[in-house]
């Protein structure tokens, strides 16, 4: 039986999972409202526009309201392993439209500031520290470092293909990926503090 | 292992994490991994610099319609299955169903189209027609079918699409429940089209319903 509105409101994600699993649509909506957001903006910024990005946002979420039993509390949180299926499904969109150039700039604050403030919780609150933290983070980094970590994260590159658009050596680019997440778990562990 | 080694296992976890490796080479570090607890602890070390990627990204108001279309399509599929095959009380014993009924008349003088590979010799067939803008198709191979449709409208909020057929003079559901995908575009499967006079699609409310409520956005006549 379906879990009222309310009551999956009051429920962790680790806890909403397994009536994701069990396909209680109030559940799965609880979980589409807190996290869609990010989903999506994260589908654009790969995919570039907006139909494509509904697109796979779509079905990225039906993949996991399909597959939700197979989530793993150990591996992570809910929010990182949905983001992680959105970025697959919108890479993998990205590597069945040929041609297309990635886009490499890191957009600022100005958009989510415009969001109304009744809407932020503790939760969301935190999140809008962190993601701060992560561009102060990036915006601190060599070029050199956020290019590469864009280029794979975002543009869905190899680093042998990334060697090959940079005109690197593999291993310089695989090193400044290695020292970019440093530096950026640096500043987090840091803002932690 | 020495120190030199490392360095490079160390290189490839960014790499792995960003999801940058070959897959081979994916396959090699995981191996390794398995057997190195100073990796394992790097790799958990550096993770959540990964997982923090899609927080800076700029945030994007997403459309109210991919939320409904996404609530609808998991509505749909998590409307418990029937015991049995859904077949209703027949059409003429049902007076709320009278226009329903009248669109299957109007249909039935209207008649079909066998086109393409139709032949109703025992092979495949498909039958195409256009009803109000919308390009109805069914394709019947074998026992089964699939209906296909485009130039569809979104269903109004709280609706989805419930397909239905004519056979023996009762109307009988077809499972699961649909609605359009962003281009307007859905498709029916129709596992059993033994006997089937018409097929029918209505707008019903999430969870669907026992009988049409609604009038028939398509209605077509299958050849016997």
């Amino acid at each position: 039986m379906a879990v009222r509105r309310e009551k999956a409101e009051r429920l962790a994600d680790e806890e909403l999972m397994p009536l994701v699993g069990r396909h209680d649509p109030e559940a799965f909506e609880v979980l589409y409202d807190r996290h869609g957001g990010v989903a999506y903006s994260l589908a654009y910024r790969i995919v570039g526009d907006r139909a494509a990005a509904e697109e796979v946002t779509q079905e990225a979420f039906i993949s996991v309201w399909r597959s939700g039993a197979r989530f793993e509390a150990a591996r992570g949180s809910v929010r990182s392993w949905l983001l992680s299926v959105v970025r697959n499904r919108a890479i993998d969109f990205l590597r069945s439209r040929a041609g297309r150039a990635p886009k490499l700039d890191f957009d600022d604050d100005s958009v989510l500031e415009q969001r109304p403030a009744e809407e932020m919780t503790e939760e969301e609150a935190l999140r809008r520290e962190t993601a701060a933290e992560v561009r102060g983070a990036l915006g601190k980094l060599p070029g050199e470092q956020s290019k590469v970590i864009e280029l794979a994260y975002f543009g869905g590159f190899s680093h042998s293909e990334i060697a090959q658009i940079l005109g690197l050596p593999m291993g310089t680019v695989k090193g400044r990926m290695r020292l970019g997440l440093e530096k950026i778990r640096g500043e987090l562990a840091e803002g932690l503090v | 292992m020495t120190p030199a080694d490392h360095t490079r296992w160390g290189d490839d976890l960014g790499a792995y994490l960003l999801g940058a490796l070959e897959p081979r080479e994916a396959e090699e570090l995981e191996r390794h991994l398995q057997g190195c607890e100073r990796c394992q602890e790097e790799l958990r070390w550096l993770e959540p610099a990964v997982q923090s990627l899609p927080e800076a990204v700029e945030r994007q108001e997403p459309p109210p319609q991919l939320r409904e279309r996404l609530m609808a399509e998991v509505r749909a599929d998590a409307r418990p299955a029937p015991a049995r095959p859904a077949r209703t009380r027949r059409w003429l014993l049902k007076p709320a169903m009278g226009f329903a009924v009248l669109a299957l008349l109007v249909a039935g003088v209207i008649g079909y189209e066998v086109g393409k590979d139709g032949s109703g010799d025992g092979g495949g067939s498909t039958i195409e027609r256009e009803i109000d803008g919308i390009a109805v198709k069914m394709v019947q191979e074998g026992d089964g079918g699939t209906l296909q449709l485009a130039n569809l409208h979104q269903p109004p909020s709280g609706k989805v699409l419930e397909a239905w057929v004519l056979r023996e003079g009762e109307v009988e559901a077809v499972q699961p429940l649909f609605v359009p995908d962003r281009h307007g575009r859905a498709e029916a499967t129709i596992a059993d089209m033994s006997g089937v006079e018409e097929v029918m699609v209505t707008e019903e409310p999430q969870g669907g319903s026992e009988t049409p409520t609604g009038e028939p956005i398509v209605t077509m006549s299958v050849p016997g």
